[in-house]
């Protein structure tokens, strides 16, 4: 049996959540879906902190710009700074389409840019293409233990 | 003396005279003397002062304020016409008469060339009233001009300004309606997948009317969107080859063309200032519509080009079904329509691009149709780019 995924997805939208779980049910991946709704929750996640000292390490981080408290870019560059983080694919996924977010993902080390489609059958292709790239054709990073901060 | 009599003796005599602050350049007391009496006999209330060289004009013009100036051509210590470039330095829109003994006749021409208001020669002094009070009026005209023109640049300035934040604000409400109308699609959709014929029939055709409508709605932001970004996006202006242009969108539209059986051909089309997007935008636009709103002969599309003055003529003509001409200004309006979904689909989102498109490159579109006979639409864009234009001014 093949081993399942981690997803860790930042979105303060229970409904973009729901709809990620919904198009990724079922799927041979087997992705194991967590949710945090804004930017300090996200890294309490990936270091381990607070009321996360049990989360699991994500082999895939799907990132919101817009969130309360920390935004998604601020987010990324400091995932994208920690060494101990760094590899971890992030894959922005906003309704933005403003280029100067865009082109900013990517200079802070966004593994890739992928807008929020509008109706649901884009979205749920949108999402299990993502699935099937990082969990099917993709090599991911080595998981190793995670380093302390 | 009666009131009658009073206003009688007005016009020349009696009554105020108008005041007038005038200030002489004249090295000879007399003629001063001279050119005042004529001023005050009948026309002006004057107060004068009389300077002789550059460091008395500079002083008086501080305390003065002058009104007028009279210079004399000859002076032993100063040129006439320096006085007029005194005058410049300071910016300072003043009428300036020559008031000289001899002056010829080729003289008294280039320095009007120069910007002097008039001359007067000594032995006619009783021109002078006479060309002051035209001067004074002439620089009240040019003042009236002068303010109307500073009004109308502020107007316009004032209006670019809220153009400019309107289209901020259908951006912005359009881009921030997109994000819940999203949920509302999505939602609507997942429940007519998993619910289909689980519920009753009716509760299906809400749905489906829910789930139509939000995607209806999300194709009319989109619209927006794209209209409102015509005038936000900074559009890169170059030349275009309307050739290339056109054999694009056959290329775009070929299933469509295709489909349809229509001839489309277009004559040798000239190369434009413009944005090159924007061009496929505009013939794509109009193409599509005669695609779209064909008649029941074969469809044929041609597109031409003529000179017309400073600008290209363009026209796309169909014989497809018209437009009445009292609908013929209605057609540019962001989503106005005359057909219903079910006849032709759209939002009429098509033709009021076209129009920003043209109308911000400098041309004016128009259609000529009747209602049956095909149409024809027409837009200009200036034959040359700006900064081409620009530098062949003479």
């Amino acid at each position: 049996m093949k081993a399942s995924h981690e997803v860790l997805i930042v979105d303060d939208n229970p409904a973009d959540v729901t709809l990620t779980r919904e198009a990724l049910a079922g799927s041979a991946h087997m992705s194991q879906i967590s949710n945090v709704q804004d930017g300090v929750e996200a890294l309490a996640f990936l270091y381990r902190l607070g009321n996360y000292t049990q989360a699991p390490r994500p082999d895939l981080v799907i990132l919101d710009l817009n969130l309360p408290k920390r935004g998604g870019l601020s987010v990324l560059a400091a995932m994208k700074a920690a060494p101990e983080l760094r590899r971890i694919p992030v894959v922005i996924f906003s309704t933005s389409q403003l280029s100067q977010d865009i082109a900013r993902s990517y200079e802070l080390g966004a593994n890739c840019y992928v807008s929020k489609p509008g109706n649901l059958k884009d979205f749920f292709s949108t999402m299990k293409s993502i699935e099937q790239f990082w969990f099917g054709s993709a090599t991911l990073p080595p998981r190793g233990e995670q380093i302390k901060p | 003396m009666s009131s009658s009599a009073v206003k009688l003796g007005i016009e020349n005599t009696a009554g105020p005279k108008p005041k007038l602050r005038a200030l002489l350049v004249e090295d000879n007391a007399l003629d001063a003397e001279l050119v005042l009496r004529e001023l005050r006999k009948k026309s002006f209330d004057v107060s004068a002062v009389i300077v002789q060289d550059e460091a008395g004009f500079a002083e008086a013009l501080r305390t003065h304020l002058p009104e007028v100036v009279l210079a004399d051509y000859n002076l032993p210590n100063w040129k006439g016409m320096e006085v007029l470039n005194a005058l410049r330095r300071q910016n300072l829109d003043i009428p300036m008469i020559l008031v000289s003994g001899a002056l010829g006749d080729v003289t008294a021409v280039e320095c009007i060339k120069q910007g002097v208001t008039d001359y007067v020669l000594k032995d006619s002094l009783a021109r002078l009233p006479e060309v002051v009070r035209r001067a004074l009026q002439e620089k009240y005209e040019r003042s009236l001009r002068q303010q109307a023109e500073k009004d109308l640049a502020k107007k316009v300035d004032e209006l670019a300004r809220s153009n400019a934040d309107l289209e901020q604000f259908a951006y912005i409400a359009s881009h921030d309606l997109q994000e819940p109308l999203r949920m509302v699609a999505a939602y609507t959709q997942l429940l007519s997948e998993r619910y289909r014929g689980k519920l009753d029939e009716n509760a299906d055709k809400f749905i489906g009317y829910a789930s139509e409508g939000a995607l209806r709605m999300q194709v009319l932001i989109q619209d927006l969107l794209a209209f409102s970004r015509v005038g936000r996006a900074s559009a890169s202006y170059t030349s275009v080859d309307c050739n290339a242009v056109v054999e694009e969108v056959r290329k775009t539209l070929g299933p469509a063309i295709q489909e349809s059986g229509a001839v489309m051909s277009h004559a040798d089309l000239p190369t434009v200032w413009a944005d090159r997007t924007q061009m496929t935008q505009v013939f794509q636009n109009l193409t599509g519509n005669a695609i779209k709103f064909r008649g029941e002969k074969p469809l044929i599309v041609s597109i031409k080009a003529e000179k017309g003055g400073e600008d290209w003529l363009f026209s796309v003509t169909d014989n497809g079904i018209g437009i009445s001409p009292e609908f013929a200004e209605n057609i540019f309006v962001v989503f106005q329509r005359l057909h219903t979904r079910t006849e032709y689909p759209g939002n009429g989102i098509g033709l009021a691009i076209c129009k920003k498109i043209i109308e911000r490159s400098g041309g004016r579109i128009w259609v000529e149709s009747q209602a049956g006979s095909g149409s024809t639409f027409k837009f200009t864009l200036p034959l040359l780019e700006p900064a081409v234009k620009e530098a062949m001014r003479p």
